[in-house]
């Protein structure tokens, strides 16, 4: 085998590049789905290099700890997706930035760039011929859907 | 045999504090107008108890006479007792101890000295009631005025608003007067006298929605407070220097248990004194026989600061400035308080340390001065004033420095004629406050003399009694003012002479009167149970010989100026053409007999009780039996008992004088007055500074024909510019000259000299300014700097507030750097 230290640093590597693109994705995007997938993704870079180490010393630690974090990240992912869909339902959109009325008083609101106008060229929506029947809706149901 | 004793000495306060406790519970609601009868039947039975406290005592004086002095302290209980509280150092020590201290030095001594070194002495004030000649004088006075002020208050006070509280006040008043008076030990006296003056200020504000009275109350104890001061200046060298504050030695007590385990219950102050265990009293008999007096600074300033506490109490120079203003209480409240019993604290506190002040002739020449030096001001000030009461007021404030120059001639008979005008004093300056309140009943409210006159016929008992009143304070024989003023004014005529023989050194005079302290040779041992007096060292024999030959003749003129301006107000209130104010609507008549009663009583008794006392020569023998005055330097002094026949004559004169004058000037169509004032006013000089009068002196004919020949001859411009000259110096004139007017005798005296106003600028003025300073800083530089801490946090917060602003990613952020601080932070200086 080569180097045992050349070869852990190429799998510290793996596990940095991916717990740095977690970190960065994490805080960078808006959509709540995708930053859970960047906290998990931070989470797999950890797990990469905590066997990484465990080969380093030819123990059983590393991986140990490895099965613990997927146990742990497991219950977090049931948690944080419950919460994701909460929040889903009452506000109809998978946006970060939504959720920002807990701030301090007098503090200014964080407001995105304003959207263009849409060009009246531009709504031009494809169409279908129709073809068959629409189902038929009960107006009960309709009421209590959540708002999509 | 002693439980009679205790039982009178317990009951004279003690009913009273009863009543006014009694008055306070059921007054409101139950007792309301009838309130005064606690009062008036718990006071008549404290005048009874008095007076048998009087004859029990004259009883056991008469039989231990010449034995220094008569005296029975009781205890009650002990109030404080804190052991080992001072050392005193060991020339103190054996001064305190009882071993002479003067230079005689002989082998009796040596078996009196205490072990040599320095001593320790316990801080203990047991609550002691003493009963001697002194104590009962004044218990039986003060509780006889008390008796009559409270039944002509009963019919004064009647359908006043809080009824039930005037004579709650009253009876608290006389419970802490009394208790002066009985209390054996300074630091009690103290606590007495603070209580008297908070029952006057309670008295004279009584009438508080009234600003001036409210305002008057505050003065009186403010300037009482002034003199309680040095009183308690006083008392803290008291402690230091005699290492007790007790009159009586501790061992001389007797409790309601029985006698006190060591000597006899009665200090007779013979050869017990080896057997005295504990400090010596201050003013006990054992002390003065041994003479273990500081004199020199110490002395002198113990005496001056005591004479500082009388001068707040009694209203002399300069606190004087209370007692006019306290006028504005209620007419039996002056009466009482005011005439009679709490400004005579000062006198008899003096009395009381008359061995204190025997070590220090300085001392009493200054007692002397004082006291002639308000006699002459407040003379002076009651000539002009046209309120009644202030008459009086003045008057009192007069006779109080009467009092005051008897007391600093230092010798026997002027501290016993001290206070005999005391005595005599409560009696007539009652009499006559009662009577002025009479008329103000009468004439509804209104006391100012130049709203009412021709009394006479309308208010007959009032007006024969007034006029007794005025005869006895202006000094008349056969009444009793007469005898107390001939006993002062005989002393200072004495006291001039003694110093004028002792200045010469004749040594047939100075025989153990004033001789140089510490000789003990031959000739002086016919006299060696009297101690020798000390030599004054700061002022000369002959000075004091021409102070008190000054003084004299001050007391005459005094004595003449009392006798004007009584009989000014007296002419002024009761004679001339009869006119009534509108106020008095159907109040003008006699006073009902619950008011008439107590004055014809006391006219009585001001006539008669002087020349009782003095033809017998009971209250002179009586009261010498003190033990103040029984032992001790004075007993060389000039003794009462003698008739000076010239002074007699003098001040009969004087004061005969002072009432032709009087009713020359005031009886009749008073157009002398009219002349007499408008000169004493310096009105004429007025006319000069009147620059439009001079201005018109152009216009006179001579002077318009002088400058009309001037300017014939071309000289026109020359009289014309002396004309302006004069003009000028008018002018400038008119700015010195107005001041002449402000201070023209007729003003100088109607406006008390002053005084308030130069209190008013050098005391009340800055010391107002520096509380509006102070209170300024306590809002804007204390307060502010409390609320600046309060901010302080907010502030702050307010620089964190922006963190937290709402955005998950910006929190996890914050978390990112926050760990990435801990890493660098652990690399960098945490080191292994």
């Amino acid at each position: 085998m080569a180097d045992p230290a050349a070869e852990l640093f190429n799998y510290l590597t793996v596990g940095g590049i991916l717990f740095a693109l977690g970190l960065i994705g994490f805080l960078v995007r808006r959509n709540m789905i995708v930053m859970f997938l960047c906290a998990e993704m931070m989470l797999q870079g950890i797990s990469i290099s905590l066997v990484a180490w465990g080969k380093y010393h030819a123990n059983w630690g590393g991986q140990m700890l490895v099965i613990f974090i997927l146990t742990v990240a497991a219950c977090e992912a049931a948690i944080a997706l419950a919460l994701v869909l909460m929040l889903f339902h009452r506000s109809g959109r998978l946006d970060i930035a939504f959720w920002q009325e807990m701030r301090e008083e007098g503090q200014p609101a964080y407001v995105d760039r304003e959207i263009p106008e849409e060009r009246e060229e531009d709504k031009v929506w494809p169409t279908l011929t129709p073809a068959g029947r629409l189902p038929s809706r009960d107006p009960e149901i309709d009421l209590h859907r959540s708002r999509v | 045999m002693d439980s009679k004793l205790h039982l009178l000495m317990v009951l004279v306060p003690g009913l009273p504090l009863a009543a006014a406790i009694l008055t306070a519970l059921f007054g409101p609601r139950h007792l309301k107008a009838a309130s005064h009868w606690p009062v008036i039947l718990a006071l008549a039975g404290s005048f009874l108890a008095s007076l048998g406290l009087l004859t029990e005592v004259k009883q056991r004086a008469a039989k231990t006479a010449d034995k220094g002095g008569y005296e029975h302290v009781l205890a009650l209980w002990t109030w404080m007792d804190l052991p080992d509280a001072l050392r005193l150092d060991a020339a103190t020590a054996s001064l305190s101890a009882g071993a002479v201290a003067n230079a005689t030095d002989t082998g009796a001594d040596a078996s009196q000295k205490t072990a040599s070194g320095s001593a320790l002495r316990d801080f203990r004030i047991d609550v002691t009631l003493r009963a001697d000649p002194l104590t009962s004088t004044m218990l039986s006075m003060v509780t006889f005025i008390s008796t009559l002020v409270a039944i002509f208050a009963a019919g004064y006070m009647k359908g006043e608003r809080g009824y039930w509280r005037f004579f709650t006040y009253i009876a608290l008043f006389v419970f802490s007067m009394t208790m002066l008076v009985s209390v054996s030990n300074f630091a009690l006296l103290f606590v007495f006298w603070e209580a008297v003056g908070v029952c006057s200020y309670l008295l004279i504000g009584f009438w508080y929605p009234k600003p001036d009275a409210a305002a008057a109350g505050m003065k009186a104890f403010l300037v009482n407070r002034v003199g309680d001061f040095g009183f308690a200046l006083a008392l803290f060298l008291i402690w230091t220097t005699y290492g007790t504050l007790d009159f009586h030695d501790r061992a001389a007590v007797a409790t309601f248990a029985g006698e006190a385990a060591a000597s006899a219950e009665e200090s007779t102050g013979d050869s017990s004194s080896d057997r005295v265990a504990g400090p010596l009293g201050v003013v006990s008999p054992s002390r003065i026989k041994a003479n273990a007096y500081w004199g020199g600074a110490v002395g002198l300033a113990i005496c001056l600061l005591l004479m500082l506490g009388a001068c707040g109490k009694s209203a002399q120079f300069p606190l004087h400035v209370w007692l006019p203003d306290a006028m504005e209480g209620p007419t039996p409240v002056s009466a009482l308080i005011h005439a009679a019993t709490m400004v005579t604290a000062g006198v008899y506190m003096v009395t009381r340390c008359t061995p204190l002040f025997s070590a220090s002739p300085e001392a009493q020449a200054t007692v002397a001065v004082v006291g002639g030096a308000t006699a002459l001001l407040a003379g002076l000030i009651a000539l002009t004033q046209h309120d009644l009461k202030r008459v009086l007021a003045y008057s009192t404030v007069s006779q109080l420095g009467y009092m005051f120059l008897g007391l600093g001639t230092g010798s026997l008979l002027g501290i016993v004629a001290g206070m005999f005008h005391l005595f005599t004093h409560a009696f007539f300056k009652a009499l006559l406050f009662l009577g002025s309140g009479s008329v103000m009943h009468a004439m509804g409210h209104i006391i100012d003399m130049r709203r009412f006159s021709g009394l006479r016929r309308l208010m007959p008992v009032t007006h024969a009694t007034f006029l007794i009143g005025c005869l006895a304070l202006a000094g008349v024989p056969p009444l009793s003012g007469f005898w107390s003023k001939d006993a002062i004014v005989a002393s200072l005529h004495e006291q001039a002479h003694h110093w004028q023989e002792a200045g010469a050194g004749g040594s047939a005079h100075a025989a153990g009167v004033a001789g140089v302290e510490g000789k003990a040779d031959g000739s002086h041992a016919a006299n060696a149970a009297i101690p020798a007096a000390n030599v004054p060292t700061l002022i000369s024999a002959a000075a004091l010989a021409t102070l008190y030959q000054g003084l004299y003749f001050l007391a005459l003129l005094v004595a003449f100026m009392t006798a004007f301006y009584t009989f000014r107000a007296f002419y002024l209130t009761f004679y001339g053409p009869e006119r009534i104010p509108a106020e008095a609507g159907s109040h003008a008549h006699e006073s009902p007999w619950s008011m008439c009663g107590p004055l014809a009583i006391l006219a009585v008794l001001a006539a008669g009780i002087g020349g009782y006392l003095e033809w017998t020569h009971g209250f002179a023998h009586f009261v010498s039996l003190a033990p103040s005055l029984a032992g001790g330097p004075v007993l060389g002094t000039e003794k009462p008992g003698e008739f000076h026949l010239t002074v007699a004559a003098t001040s009969t004169l004087v004061a005969l004088g002072g009432i032709l004058l009087a009713s020359y000037l005031y009886l009749g169509s008073k157009r002398e007055v009219q002349w007499l004032s408008s000169k004493a006013n310096l009105e004429e000089l007025s006319s000069w500074m009147d620059v439009e009068r001079v201005a018109k002196w152009r216009q006179k004919p001579w002077i318009a024909a002088i400058h009309a020949r001037a300017k014939g001859s071309g000289l026109g411009w020359l009289t014309a510019i002396l004309g302006n000259l004069v003009l000028f110096a008018a002018l400038l004139l008119t700015a010195p000259l107005a001041l002449g007017h402000y201070i023209s005798p007729y003003r100088l005296s109607y406006r008390k000299f002053y005084w308030d106003e130069i209190y008013m600028a050098t005391v009340v003025w800055p010391l107002q300014t520096l509380g509006l300073l102070l209170a300024w800083i306590d809002r804007w530089i204390v307060d502010g700097a409390v609320n600046l801490c309060g901010r302080m946090p907010t502030q702050l917060g307010s620089l964190m507030r922006s963190l937290h602003m709402g955005l998950v990613p910006f929190y996890g952020l914050a978390m990112l750097l926050g760990t990435l601080i801990l890493i660098a932070a652990k690399l960098l200086w945490a080191g292994s």
